[in-house]
């Protein structure tokens, strides 16, 4: 409900400005096989995941930040 | 002098009345019924906790008044009586009360089951606190989202202490009350202390006060919504320091809800901050030193107190001039209309003690709802609501430390004594009876009996009852768990909904430049996803007819348009799209059909290569979003150099489509615009009745058809020299109804009407359009993967001998096999035809098929010019 984040284009904003775009995956894979786990396979894991966001109601930048799954809290952003 | 109406009555009140205080002064004893067994109830806590002076104010149920200001012209209703509150039938007849049982909605009027129908009428008029008012116009609650470092919520002491001391560190701080800071003490060492506070606080610049502020609730994050009279906010603090106070202990004994019986802290704000005598003689209860400055703020405002009981630790400090019971305890509560005599037990004997007030200083309960509900946010208490009943200093001690962010140990409370009669939940007249009741029936957890007996779930959420609620459990559960208080959840104070809903609406509708113009030309205006469109002007039949024999002009300026520039141009599109971009010349264009990373259809739209190495996109109305945030990832992941630009809201586009269009346009431009000079698929830039335009011709509704994409702000004047130009040669304007059997006549599906959201390119028909000697684009090794396995489903053209419903399932030998998308009977072809999903049956597709009660023929498509020959003219 209350996850904040930090956007270096525009600043601090709620999570409701955004568009949530999955775990960072890679863009390609070499195989089929490859590719379906890439496309429809998961980590899901407790902890800190790597994310991409995309600010929808802001600058239309995507942002890739890391994100506490179990607190649901930002604890890395933009290089 | 300014005046309130009370049904009709015209009742004055003086500056600082609340409307509860207005009221009483005009001799108002009775402010509602109880929900259930319609018994009086007057005043009560007076601090917004209780529910017994809920009213009606100018149309809102659910009013508490004695918290309420009172304003000159307001109306109020006490609407819980029948037929009115002072004389209520079902009080008198004592219907109410055997109809309604603990737990009735679940045993009567069982059997038989048409008994519940006409009980059901009869309950849901007799019960309710007020009728909500529906002809009002909705009103839009704006939302702002707050940041702050510390939000402090209540004004009192231990919370304006807590606001200094956070923003003496350098914090900004934001305090929420639900009230007027202050506003409602009584006079004495807290309103003065109180007072000096305010003072402090008001003028420091971190500190931001915000009055008639409640608090909902508190969430992950954390984030608390706060709800203002006319705005929601949405606080994101760095941490919260909860400073809600405490409520006096509500008392179980028979008579306890009586109009008469009051808390301490109300019977002392009605004496000390309203001037007004709660009765005339009182009977105090005094289990806190608090009580005893009670007792000196009634005998100043004339009470007589006729006794003061207290426990002997404390009977000792009582102020004299008054009998003290030590060790007494009040059993019952006498009158009818109000209390008349208290009677008191005390060392075995009982005795009558007559009067007509009844004070209860019990002790006090924490109103703790939002700190449960946060115990694993920076959340921190302080003042009552941490230490209940303690001192000023503690008070303020406890607030600094909060405020500096040190932990305030709650300090640990007891259990209640419970009496053997008496009202536990005032909200949802609930008797300790009710509660044993229960109980033996079986329900034997804290949250099995507030569901059945919904104690805690009205109005006041449990404020009152809570403690008593949990007490009585923890007394009677065998296991420590089934004991407890049930789970806080918000809301923790009673909000309107209609600012809980701010913001829902805020999607907004979009408008294209011609939004007036639709208007005055009488067209049928509706949603159609985020935009307002036209659907018809007049008869679709007409319009449709314009564009297959005439002319006719569509406003699609609800289209994506993108504009993508940058030395990685042509590298992004074609590493993003299925199509064959390297063959593109420059003023050629291609139908676009986007995929995902499955290989799914996520939006189609049209492709043009441009003279400068650059290109114009066109997208869906509805996937110009999901475009660019696809684009722009992959831009950004690629690390291409690329510029992107999201045209749609700056450029307004109308479709020129008919046989004639050419011939409208060549009467508007110097430019040429012959099948040479624009071909099919293809573009370019011409100046239209001076209004410089990019036209695409488009294939769509099927025939020869101009996309003039123009600049937003000349979009007027370029609908307006279409339609007085085309006007000898039969030009109507079109809107999405025409559109929908045009495009269907040529079998175009539209794009999450007539597809679901795993079809690839395959499924749709459209592999013409997907190039897979391309060494990769999006979507590619799934296609290829999927492309091992048979084709179970695809999109298929249909012929029904009548008109089928959309929707309509699909049937082959009584085995559901599809479903009808999109349907309707052809103007162009006289019979009935539609799009639908079919799946194989016994490895091959069904020829003919059952739709709904119609027959239908699988069709190849384009129903209409199969050829193509009038798009291509």
């Amino acid at each position: 409900m209350g996850l904040m984040i930090v956007c270096p284009h525009c600043g601090t904003r709620e999570y409701t400005e955004f568009t949530f775009g999955g775990e960072l995956r890679q863009l390609d894979a070499p195989d089929p096989e490859a590719d379906f786990r890439r496309v429809y396979l998961r980590e899901n894991a407790p902890g800190p995941q790597t994310e991409r966001w995309f600010h929808a109601y802001g600058c239309r930048r995507w942002l890739t930040l890391v994100r506490d799954t179990e607190r649901n809290v930002i604890v890395d952003g933009e290089p | 002098m300014a005046s309130l109406d009370l049904e009709g009555r015209r009742v004055p009140f003086e500056d600082g009345d609340t409307v509860a205080s207005a009221l009483f002064r005009a001799g108002v004893r009775t402010f509602n019924r109880s929900l259930k067994h319609h018994r009086r109830r007057g005043l009560y806590c007076l601090t917004g906790d209780c529910p017994n002076c809920l009213c009606t104010v100018d149309g809102e149920p659910g009013t508490r008044v004695c918290t309420t200001e009172a304003r000159d012209g307001m109306r109020v209703r006490r609407e819980t009586g029948r037929p009115s509150v002072e004389a209520d039938a079902l009080s008198v007849t004592k219907l109410a009360g055997p109809l309604m049982p603990v737990g009735f909605y679940s045993k009567t009027f069982i059997r038989p089951r048409v008994a519940w129908e006409t009980a059901e009428r009869v309950i849901r008029r007799a019960t309710g606190i007020g009728t909500l008012r529906t002809d009002d116009a909705p009103r839009s609650v704006p939302v702002r989202n707050v940041l702050t470092d510390v939000l402090v919520i209540g004004g009192g002491i231990a919370g304006l202490a807590a606001a200094l001391a956070a923003a003496e560190r350098g914090e900004r701080v934001l305090v929420a009350d639900e009230g007027r800071v202050g506003g409602l003490l009584a006079p004495g060492p807290a309103r003065e202390r109180l007072q000096a506070l305010s003072a402090e606080a008001g003028g420091h610049d971190r500190i931001v006060l915000l009055e008639h502020h409640v608090a909902v609730g508190i969430y992950e994050g954390p984030m608390v919504p706060v709800a203002g009279r006319d705005e929601l906010l949405r606080v994101h603090p760095g941490r919260v320091v909860v400073a809600t106070g405490a409520i006096e202990t509500h008392g179980v004994f028979g008579g306890n809800d009586l109009p008469g019986v009051w808390l301490g802290r109300g019977a002392a704000r009605m004496a000390g901050a309203h001037g007004l005598r709660p009765g005339e003689r009182a009977v105090v209860v005094a289990h806190t030193e608090e009580a005893f400055e009670h007792v000196a703020t009634l005998r100043r405002s004339g009470v007589e107190i006729a006794a003061i009981v207290a426990p002997s630790a404390l009977a000792g400090s009582a102020p004299g001039g008054a009998r003290v019971v030590r060790d007494g305890r009040v059993v019952a509560a006498e009158g009818s209309k109000g209390v008349r005599a208290v009677v008191i037990s005390a060392g075995g004997a009982r005795e009558r003690v007559e009067c007509d007030t009844l004070v209860l200083s019990l002790g006090l309960t924490p109103r703790d709802a939002l700190l449960r509900m946060a115990a694993e946010e920076p959340v921190g208490g302080a003042g009552d609501v941490a230490w209940p009943g303690c001192s000023l200093v503690e008070a303020e001690e406890s607030g600094r430390a909060a405020g500096r962010g040190e932990p305030v140990e709650r300090r640990p409370l007891g259990g209640v004594v419970v009496g053997g009669r008496g009202t536990v939940c005032l909200c949802e007249d609930v008797s300790i009876g009710d509660l044993r009741d229960a109980w033996a029936e079986g329900w034997r957890s804290a949250e099995l009996l507030k569901r059945y007996t919904t104690t805690t779930m009205g109005p006041c959420q449990g404020a009152m009852c809570g403690r008593v609620f949990a007490s009585f459990a923890a007394a009677n559960a065998a296991a420590p768990r089934a004991g407890g208080r049930p789970t806080a959840r918000p809301p923790a104070r009673t909000v309107p909904l209609e600012v809980l809903a701010a913001g829902v609406h805020e999607t907004g509708t979009k408008r294209t430049s011609l939004h007036e113009r639709h208007l005055q030309m009488g067209a049928h205006m509706d949603r159609s996803g985020s935009w307002i469109r036209p659907y018809r002007y007049g008869d679709w039949r007409e319009d449709h007819r314009a564009v297959r024999e005439r002319v006719g002009v569509m406003d699609v300026g609800t289209l994506g348009k993108f504009f993508v520039a940058g030395r990685d141009a042509p590298a992004l599109v074609d590493r993003v799209f299925p199509c064959d971009v390297e063959h593109l010349e420059p003023g050629r264009s291609r139908y676009l059909i986007v995929l995902d990373e499955a290989g799914y259809a996520m939006d189609d739209g049209l492709l043009c290569a441009n003279a400068d190495g650059t290109y114009t996109i066109t997208s869906t109305s509805g996937g110009s979003d999901r475009m660019e945030s696809a684009l722009r990832d992959r831009i950004d992941r690629w690390r291409l150099h690329v510029h992107l630009l999201n045209q749609t809201a700056m450029l307004g586009a109308v479709n020129v489509a008919g046989p004639l269009a050419r011939d409208l346009l060549e009467r508007l431009t110097h430019d040429p615009v012959d099948r040479d000079a624009i071909p099919y698929p293809g573009h370019g830039r011409i100046t239209v009745a001076g209004v410089p335009c990019h036209a695409i011709r488009s294939g769509f509704v099927g025939e020869l058809s101009f996309e003039l994409h123009h600049s937003r702000s000349r979009g007027v004047e370029l609908w307006d020299s279409l339609l007085a130009a085309g006007e000898d040669l039969g030009i109507r304007p079109h809107g999405l109804d025409a559109l929908d059997v045009l495009r269907l006549e040529k079998g175009h599906p539209f794009l999450a009407q007539d597809t679901l959201p795993d079809d690839h390119p395959t499924k749709l028909g459209l592999d013409w359009a997907v190039d897979m000697t391309k060494p990769a684009f999006v979507g590619k090794v799934a296609l290829e993967r999927m492309a091992a396995f048979p084709l179970e489903r695809k999109l298929v053209g249909l012929e029904f001998d009548a008109r089928p419903q959309r929707g309509a399932p699909l049937y082959a030998s009584a085995r559901v096999v599809g479903r009808v998308t999109s349907c309707a009977v052809s103007p162009a072809l006289g019979s009935p035809i539609g799009l639908g999903w079919l799946r194989t049956v016994d490895g091959a597709f069904p020829e003919r098929v059952q739709a709904g009660s119609v027959m239908a023929t699988v069709v190849p498509r384009p129903f209409y010019d199969p050829e193509g020959a009038r798009v291509r003219a």
